[in-house]
């Protein structure tokens, strides 16, 4: 359905918030570098941070797939000043709740934080951003990635 | 002629993954011919509009109870159960017809 779209999910990619060998220990270690980084380039309001910490612990956003979880934070709209979608490969498992189930968690290498702000209008990326969690090679390729050159390839496909 | 079923489309922030199953679901009853009513909302407005509404897909965690059928629809994110998922959907909404009726 989305594949002969032209919107990319890397065309949402910023360099500065693409984080790779990581060793966040927790999703709140996660929010907080990205939101330095996402706040000093202007992507981001001071509200950003608080309310994406609240935001995970009251709705999770943890995917449970076949073989690996996956992560795709977010908040509310009035917290992002540029649109991006940030990537963040951590070296090992970070614990996400689960979206379905918070009594569950997933363990995820790769999280999308996704800073999006014009709701319901992003829907061509968002399909593309879910084609790709759903292509398991793919997000075991991006598990494995060392350059920010291989996620923009990567996720230009 | 069949009632039209309004659906309640809930995420935790109403932004993301409620756009993505919004797309998947306009297109399901597209094809199995069931006059739709979609509204995308956060799941914390849900009970407020649960009375103007057939029927409630959501994302998340449902945070209370509501007096209208209710489905969780991560499969629409993860592709896991999406046959099942679609079923489910369908099954409900002709059901919600059938009552009318």
């Amino acid at each position: 359905m989305a594949s002969d779209s032209t919107v990319e999910v890397s065309d949402y990619l910023r360099d500065q918030l693409i984080f790779l060998h990581t060793s966040f220990k927790t999703t709140e270690e996660l929010f907080t570098s990205v939101n330095e980084v996402a706040k000093e380039n202007g992507f981001v309001t001071d509200e950003f941070l608080p309310k994406i910490i609240k935001r995970e612990a009251t709705f999770p956003t943890g995917l449970q797939l076949e073989h690996r979880g996956v992560a795709i934070p977010h908040t509310d709209a009035d917290t992002i000043k540029k649109e991006f979608v940030a990537v963040v490969v951590n070296d090992a498992p970070v614990k996400f709740n689960r979206m379905d189930d918070p009594e569950q968690t997933v363990d995820a290498k790769l999280a999308f934080v996704l800073g999006l702000n014009k709701p319901h209008a992003q829907l061509e990326m968002l399909q593309a951003l879910m084609a790709i969690i759903q292509d398991d090679s793919l997000v075991q390729q991006l598990e494995e990635v060392s350059t920010v050159e291989q996620v923009h390839n990567l996720l230009s496909k | 002629m069949n009632k039209k079923v309004n659906v309640l489309v809930a995420c935790g922030a109403g932004i993301a993954t409620s756009t993505v199953v919004m797309s998947k679901v306009e297109e399901l009853f597209k094809e199995n011919n069931i006059d739709v009513n979609l509204m995308q909302i956060k799941i914390a407005e849900a009970k407020s509009k649960q009375d103007d509404a057939d029927m409630l897909i959501s994302t998340t965690v449902l945070p209370t109870t509501y007096s209208i059928p209710t489905i969780k629809a991560m499969g629409y994110l993860t592709g896991l159960g999406v046959d099942k998922l679609n079923k489910e959907v369908i099954d409900t909404a002709k059901k919600i017809q059938d009552e009318a009726n």
